[in-house]
């Protein structure tokens, strides 16, 4: 069975990724790992982390992923020896300092990162051979490039499918590191990729437009059925650093139209899971390399991005069926009379008008205006516990 | 410590050679960031020109590779004398492993660009028994000597010239082009620049080749003070003339094999060349887990 991989930057949202879909998590922990701002997990969160996803049967993986220079070494393998405690089910790494002593100390299983950039059978093959369970491979190969490949190797194949697109080879950049000291490859990337940029040829600008090295998003929407039929083991989303809606709402599409793939063998339409990606994405999303070469169409070369269609409003903690009352967790305003859907982590949607909300100790609201406020709202229908509210 | 440089012409080796002690040479379906892309008879006229001198020949195939790719270059390679050339440089596992079946291992220089930035990292491949590798260009002076005391096998060091910071597999001036409605002349040109809106005094050289876009340092990186103290790391120190030519070349060839540091000749090339010098990562320690913003 095909795996769903989803990023998870916090406890919620790792909670959030597994109730919605994700076959399996992966975490940054607070050593060796890669996206330093992503608010990483302690090891009591990791273990926390592990218990939740393996009560519902599903994995989570500790990125490992940083390139260390010299003086990054110390401590590597007592953090690889507590990971294996706290029951990780893999780490994905790059350097070969950390792959082999999580190999000679640990019994834990490992996953090439894609900042060692895989591109062909020949590189998969040499790290599998070296006793590495699965390859995440670099985002530039095509669909049938990637089938061409499983067809080659015995080793489990990732695939990003979702999520931030690097403009270089991951892993072979050091813009940051020149412009700004800030080391990509341990975790300071400051995307000056995204910056703004003018072309000039012997001194003289050769347009009066900005030169652009920022790629639209990846999304893999419909290549998703030739990926699951290519045998590929897992179809990862990216973004850490991502909004619990974000998360839910990826997942979710992604869980669905798999799950539909698989019990119909077609996708008459993807428009709808389109529609519903829309609701989360910000920033313009394509393909990437999965249908051959990028061209123009995969570039922004303006700055502008795109708002979700949908703000996320609340997060429901608890539903009171004999008076039909959800508690919920206030996200972002909104006011009675307004059109609220309701997401559930199964995946469906139903509206209705709020008319009823009270503060948590019952004292009659007009205006949901604080983050985080507890409110109590009618809602005409049953809602599960971490569903999303959406205002329309 | 041998001294390796790029150049443009082959009838430059005979001067060239004067100074260097071996050359780097490539084509563009499997080479990139090329100073020129010679045919396979051109290079093996090379080869027969570094031998009559006496010098060593190292073949650039530092693309990454798919699949497909890679037959092509066990094919390529093939029609040329692989036993001829000192080394065999290689960024992709890949093309070790095309190599390796073709009991070439001995020859394959190992190129991963940024990832080999500490000695274990540096001398993993040491059980396959390579040649060499190429020690990270993002690292300080002392990590490099460090790296160098604990070797097993031989170090590689980009000691001169523009360092590359940027590798897509897009054609990024390409695109740009399109975008705009125009033809694109700037094609596999040594003189296009990227200019960042906050750091206009830095012009990134930008060069746009069969295998992707690539983004330059501004400055010319040099190594030249601190020779003495690299001889006892590393084995092979490249001239990297990508954006230059054969003149340039060898002027500074004059300054590393004689170990001058000459203020007079080296304010002539910048001026000549409308270039600065620094001295890299060498004594810049990139952040690791940078919090603050920008």
């Amino acid at each position: 069975m095909i795996e769903l991989l989803a990023p998870a930057g916090d406890l919620e949202k790792l909670k959030i990724a597994l109730m919605y879909g994700a076959d399996a998590v992966f975490i940054g922990g607070q050593n060796f790992s890669l996206r330093a701002r992503a608010s990483n997990f302690t090891l009591e969160d990791i273990r926390t982390a592990t218990s939740f996803a393996h009560e519902k049967g599903k994995r989570v993986y500790v990125t490992t992923n940083i390139i260390p220079h010299e003086d990054d070494l110390e401590g590597v393998k007592e953090y690889l020896k507590a990971l294996e405690s706290c029951e990780v089910d893999a780490i994905i790494s790059a350097s070969p300092y950390i792959i082999d002593m999580a190999l000679e100390h640990t019994s834990l299983e490992i996953h090439l990162s894609t900042q060692q950039s895989t591109l062909n059978a020949e590189t998969v093959n040499f790290w599998h051979n070296k006793g590495i369970t699965r390859i995440v491979l670099a985002r530039e190969l095509d669909k049938y490039q990637i089938k061409t490949l499983v067809s080659k190797t015995n080793a489990d194949i990732e695939v990003f499918i979702h999520g931030g697109m690097c403009m270089s080879y991951s892993g072979r950049c050091s813009l940051s590191n020149t412009m700004t000291d800030r080391d990509a490859n341990r975790g300071g990337c400051a995307h000056s990729c995204r910056w703004i940029y003018e072309l000039v040829e012997d001194g003289k600008s050769v347009s009066n437009q900005m030169f652009s090295m920022s790629s639209k998003d990846l999304s893999a929407l419909e290549q998703i059925p030739y990926l699951i039929d290519a045998k590929v083991s897992s179809l990862k989303i990216e973004g850490r650093m991502k909004s619990l809606h974000y998360i839910a709402t990826v997942v979710s599409t992604y869980r669905r139209l798999i799950d539909n793939y698989i019990q119909q063998s077609s996708i008459d339409d993807f428009k709808p899971y389109l529609t519903e990606l829309q609701k989360a994405e910000n920033r313009r999303a394509s393909f990437g390399y999965l249908e051959g070469m990028p061209g123009i169409e995969q570039l922004l070369y303006d700055k502008k991005s795109e708002q979700p269609s949908q703000l996320f409003i609340g997060l429901v903690q608890d539903y009171d069926e004999e008076n039909g009352t959800a508690t919920i967790e206030q996200r972002n305003h909104f006011e009675i009379g307004q059109e609220i859907e309701i997401f559930n982590p199964n995946g469906s949607e139903r509206s209705f008008i709020l008319d009823n909300m009270t503060d948590e100790d019952g004292n009659p609201l007009d205006v949901a205006r604080h983050p985080k406020q507890i409110l109590k709202i009618k809602v005409p229908f049953k809602v599960e516990t971490y569903a999303m509210l959406r205002k329309k | 410590m041998k001294i390796l440089t790029t150049f443009y012409q082959l009838n430059h080796l005979e001067n060239l050679s004067a100074y260097a002690d071996g050359f780097l040479i490539g084509n563009d379906n499997f080479g990139t960031r090329l100073t020129h892309s010679f045919e396979i008879d051109e290079i093996v006229e090379a080869l027969m020109i570094t031998e009559k001198f006496n010098k060593e020949l190292f073949l650039m195939a530092n693309q990454m590779f798919t699949d497909e790719q890679l037959v092509y270059f066990e094919k390529w390679i093939l029609k040329l004398p692989i036993e001829k050339f000192q080394g065999i440089i290689v960024t992709d596992l890949g093309a070790l492993r095309v190599l390796e079946k073709l009991g070439q291992q001995k020859k394959v220089v190992y190129h991963p660009e940024t990832l080999l930035t500490n000695a274990y990292d540096f001398n993993f491949l040491s059980s396959n028994n390579i040649q060499g590798a190429f020690v990270a260009k993002e690292i300080t002076l002392s990590d490099v000597l460090s790296i160098g005391d604990q070797k097993k096998y031989q170090m590689f060091m980009v000691g001169h010239g523009h360092l590359n910071m940027f590798y897509s597999k897009r054609q990024l001036i390409d695109n740009f082009m399109v975008f705009t409605e125009s033809e694109n002349p700037y094609h596999n040109k040594q003189n296009m620049r990227l200019i960042e809106e906050t750091r206009k005094e830095e012009p990134y050289p930008i060069f746009e080749d069969r295998a992707g876009t690539h983004v330059f340092r501004s400055q010319v990186s040099t190594s030249l003070k601190h020779l003495d103290e690299l001889e006892s790391a590393v084995d092979y120190l490249i001239i990297d003339t990508l954006f230059k030519d054969d003149h340039y070349a060898q002027s500074v060839l004059n300054l590393y094999h004689n170990r001058l540091y000459d203020n007079q000749l080296i304010e002539k090339i910048k001026t000549d060349y409308q270039e600065a010098w620094d001295e890299g990562f060498f004594y810049k320690k990139t952040v690791y887990k940078q919090k603050d913003k920008l």
